[in-house]
């Protein structure tokens, strides 16, 4: 928890440092252990314990002179379907969250190759501003199946996979160079959260969602913003997330004060916001932020008639797509949005390849250690993705949308960015 | 069939257990006979509190004065049994401010460290107080395991050469004219540790001293011998929360008082309690207001526990005594002072001592007036040295703690299988053997429950208590039937089912009492599985278990494809 106000003393800071006494979280368990059979990690992973002991177990345990968490809370990979599983409401995923952010900062060496590995991941969006600033040597650079097999040796990055390419231009340099907005309303606002990887490696998306949006006219927002924190709680570097949140959810509650709502177009960013934050923040604006924030089509959907826009349109520049539904969206109830938005184009299917996680989980699946069974949990969706006709992919979270690609060799699309073309009548980016 | 002993005690709660112990140290050839598992009576029925003296420190000083030594020496003998806590006499604003002084001054004119927190001090220490709580004394109060500490008191007293009988009752008292000489035993199931299936067999302990030592029951035994013991069973509740909402043991600084003490006890912490008369020790009422008005009232000072879930609620029943004509009518107010009837000085019955009252805080302090006072009745010159020499298994406890192997085992799980084993850890944690978790809730290991069937054969209550198997939030919904197939091959199907069934039993003897909230899921879940996978709301008379029997196929076959 934040201890920004000392005065307002709040009973979940039992712990030292500040971390938050979630053994009452474990009142609601009663270990019928629907969590672990729906653990993407535990079904390929024999040694992975699963959530019921990540999270009410290990809590109950807990006292509070004595906090040493088990090493297996770094084999979580953060894909928080045990939430969803949950038919009782345990706080597994904050539970997780804060274990983990425990594990770190009292069990791990700071000198560890292991501790700086996580941290540069965590930090994709510190590496990303530097590399994007000369993107074609980065890519180069980090394309170099030498500098791969160093980085998997000596960093623990898998060499298995090619490094995402970083845009020539990024979001906001092509937001800035356009003038920003270009619809102004008084009524119609929102304040864009695009998050690091569509401003350094997808602009596409971001450009899309500015597009769908304007062409519903609304004025858009692009404030400055810090990364989600996704991979940063995912590695258990809260004391960065913290940071990270603690700005965005500034800069956000002043634009919600101007009746803007914020929404996202990757689905990880929209469930931080919305879930992580409160759970594990108390920043002033928090709960304010939260209550905001949506992720962008399922925003359209409450306030426009995107399905009546869709169904009027008669000609589509885009091919069938083999459509992925994130966990983090699954999460958050949006896992049948995309089918049933685009099932209103007459001549574009997306097909759905089911319900298993894609394996990869953010930067689960980029550690060496993990990337063998980041890629046996995604067997089951490169299986279906086989089988199913269509050769393009589809998906709202950037790193799924790698896997999908890494397992099929499919380019592989965000849902926007069929909107935009079905909507502004433009091609489909290669 | 009929042995001879020099001292034979009835009772294996604290007070005899650590009777058996003394004397075995000084040499006496004794005997241990208890009707059930060790604990079976108040002892293994009380909310677990190591006093540090200061809930005596107004009222009865001489009370406080012996606590807070024994609380030293058990910290110091018994490190694997206690956890030092702490705890808070947390003055509300209703409470006096006159009290709080006193409280204080007591504890200071006590020898008990006591110091005034200031309420925002006393809710960094614990943050789930009341927020409008005015102050707080603090003092080492601590938390103690009363089974493991009996067991290893009867461990020792066994190591020096004394026979420990359990599941023994005693059925009568030998007498000769006006002497005690010893007792006949009803064995359940023959001696030595409980075996099912064995007969049971009634035996004659001849014994140059008898002490009795049957705490609630010890009236009973007295009337074997024709003397009158006042005992006045009092009843209290103890309420099991399903988490520790406290690390501290946090006490109401009010004069005496229902509900007014929380005791981080485990993995729970156990709200207590009530005091009430009642006729008889072994049936009494035990009633839903009372669970209720432990919640309530506790909620004051700890507002989480009126949401927080309970996962069952206990009573048991305090042997308090008062002497002859003292006439007190409010139980709160017998003294808790402990007595020791030498019935020859007061009843003209020789060869029988019995010890009534007392608290287990100072359970070792009563075992060695005893046994100071057989040892004189007997001839017997060897001074007390319990105070000095360590319970086995906390020897060298430093040593352990710093030696960091977790067997393999996930952090928690070693941690609380190390406190609970102490310096048996190596020992039992240390197979070649695999070693799953057979109850998660409390985090047991197989080995930890074979060891303890080691000790307690079939009897899986002792064994719970040995090792806090089923004692978790499933209340053993998950564990039970892991814990009992440990007992197989070495004990047949049958006795292993019989085992099973005894201990879910007593397992929902006390959860029957939290049945709302979660802890009704919880029940219902429990009942869900068993009765789906194992048949255990039926009647295994109308199964026709004959059809599950030979090489043909079951129902369940869905009949033959097409493509076959």
């Amino acid at each position: 928890m934040s201890t920004d106000n000392e005065d307002d003393f709040e009973p979940i800071q039992v712990f030292p440092e500040g971390d938050a006494d979630l053994r009452p979280g474990a009142d609601s368990c009663y270990k019928c252990s629907t969590c672990d059979s729906s653990c993407p990690v535990a079904e390929v992973d024999d040694d992975f314990p699963g959530p019921k002991f990540q999270g009410p177990e290990q809590w109950r345990l807990t006292r509070k002179e004595d906090q040493e968490i088990d090493d297996s809370i770094m084999k979580c990979s953060n894909c928080m379907r045990c939430d969803g599983a949950c038919p009782s409401d345990v706080p597994l995923s904050q539970m997780h969250n804060t274990a983990r952010a425990q594990y770190v900062e009292e069990s791990m060496s700071k000198l560890s190759v292991e501790y700086w590995r996580n941290r540069l991941l965590a930090n994709y969006g510190t590496m990303a501003r530097f590399g994007s600033m000369f993107p074609r040597l980065t890519n180069a650079v980090m394309g170099n199946s030498l500098v791969q097999k160093l980085n998997d040796r000596f960093v623990g990055i898998t060499s298995e996979r090619d490094f995402p390419e970083f845009a020539t231009e990024t979001f906001r340099e092509w937001w800035a160079d356009r003038g920003g907005a270009a619809v102004e309303s008084d009524e119609k606002r929102v304040a864009y959260f695009h998050g690091d990887y569509a401003n350094y490696n997808t602009p596409e998306v971001g450009k899309a969602m500015v597009r769908v949006f304007e062409h519903f006219g609304y004025e858009v927002a692009v404030p400055e913003q810090r990364c989600s924190g996704t991979p940063m709680f995912a590695n258990g570097m809260l004391d960065d997330a913290r940071r990270a949140a603690r700005f965005n959810v500034e800069t956000f509650a002043d634009l919600v004060d101007d009746d803007y709502d914020i929404v996202c177009s990757c689905t990880s960013c929209s469930m931080a916001l919305r879930q992580e934050y409160p759970e594990l923040f108390d920043f002033d604006d928090t709960e304010r932020v939260s209550a905001h924030t949506y992720d962008a089509v399922e925003y359209l959907r409450i306030h426009e008639d995107l399905d009546g826009e869709l169904e009027a349109v008669d000609d589509v520049d885009a091919p069938d797509f083999a459509y992925h539904a994130p966990c983090h969206a699954r999460n958050q109830g949006l896992d049948g949005q995309t089918t049933a938005v685009l099932s209103n184009l007459g001549d574009v299917d997306a097909h759905d390849v089911g319900e298993s996680c894609s394996g990869i989980s953010g930067t689960y699946g980029w550690k060496s250690e993990n990337y063998d069974a980041s890629m046996a949990i995604g067997e089951e969706m490169f299986e279906h993705m086989d089988e199913a006709e269509p050769e393009t992919g589809l998906t709202e979270c950037p790193t799924c949308a790698m896997q999908m690609e890494h397992g099929s060799d499919y380019p592989v699309k965000h849902t926007l960015q069929v909107l935009e073309a079905a909507l502004t009548d433009r091609p489909l980016p290669a | 069939m009929a042995t001879t002993t020099e001292v034979l005690v009835i009772g294996g709660g604290s007070t005899g257990a650590g009777i058996a112990r003394d004397l075995a140290m000084r040499g006496v050839d004794v005997t241990l006979v208890e009707q059930g598992n060790l604990t079976h009576g108040t002892t293994g029925r009380m909310h677990g509190l190591l006093h540090s003296g200061g809930r005596y420190a107004v009222a009865d000083q001489a009370s406080a004065r012996e606590c807070i030594e024994e609380n030293r020496v058990l910290r110091d003998i018994a490190g694997h049994c206690v956890e030092m806590t702490g705890g808070l006499f947390v003055k509300r604003p209703e409470d006096t401010d006159e009290y709080f002084q006193e409280k204080l001054q007591g504890c200071r004119e006590c020898g008990i460290p006591a110091e005034v927190l200031s309420a925002a001090e006393a809710r960094e220490v614990e943050p789930y107080l009341a927020t409008d709580i005015d102050k707080a004394i603090e003092v080492p109060d601590g938390a103690v395991d009363p089974f493991r500490l009996v067991v290893a008191n009867a461990v020792s007293a066994e190591e020096h050469g004394a026979r420990i009988e359990t599941h023994a009752e005693v059925v009568d008292l030998l007498t000769d004219g006006d002497e005690v000489t010893g007792a006949r035993v009803q064995h359940d199931s023959g001696p030595g540790k409980r075996e099912h299936g064995l007969p049971g067999e009634t035996e004659d302990i001849h014994a140059e001293h008898v002490v009795n030592a049957a705490g609630a029951w010890s009236g009973q035994l007295g009337e074997m011998a024709g003397v009158d013991v006042e005992v006045r069973p009092s009843k209290g509740v103890m309420v099991v929360m399903n988490v520790r909402q406290v690390d501290t043991v946090v006490n109401r600084c009010k004069p005496k008082g229902d509900a007014d003490i929380v005791v981080p006890h485990e993995t729970t912490a156990i709200l207590g309690t009530t005091d009430e008369e009642v006729e008889d020790p072994e049936d009494y009422p035990e009633e839903g207001w009372e669970v209720d008005h432990m919640i309530d009232e506790l909620s004051e000072l700890v507002p989480i526990l009126s949401d927080a879930r309970t996962i069952r609620s206990f009573w048991g029943v305090r042997p308090l005594y008062e002497p002859p004509d003292t006439g007190t009518t409010d139980p709160t107010d017998i003294t808790r002072d402990f007595f020791l009837l030498d019935h020859a000085d007061r009843d003209g019955v020789d060869g029988l001592t019995t010890v009534v009252g007392g608290k287990f805080t100072t359970y070792r302090m009563m075992a060695e007036d005893v046994t100071d006072h057989v040892c004189d009745l007997l001839g017997v010159r060897a001074s007390c040295t319990t105070a000095d020499e360590p319970l086995p298994g906390s020897e060298n406890l430093d040593r352990l703690e710093s030696a960091m192997d977790d067997y393999g085992l996930r952090s928690p799980v070693a941690r609380r299988s190390k406190e609970r084993l102490g310096s048996y850890a190596p020992e039992v944690l240390g197979t070649d053997e695999p070693n799953p978790v057979l109850c998660e809730c409390e985090a047991v290991t197989r080995a930890e429950v074979q060891h303890a069937i080691g000790q307690a054969g079939t009897d899986l209550n002792a064994v719970r208590l040995r090792t806090r198997a089923s004692m978790g939030n499933c209340q053993g919904g998950f564990c039970c039937h892991r814990v009992a197939n440990e007992l197989h091959p070495e004990y047949d199907a049958e006795t292993a089912d019989a085992s099973l069934d005894e201990l879910w039993q007593e397992r929902w003897k006390g959860h029957r009492h939290a049945l709302w909230g979660e802890q009704l899921s919880q029940a219902m879940l429990n009942h869900t599985l068993h009765a789906t996978t194992w048949n255990r709301d039926g009647d295994d008379a109308d199964v026709d278990w004959d059809a599950f029997a030979g090489p043909t196929r079951t129902a369940t076959d869905g009949g033959s494809h097409d493509r076959d």
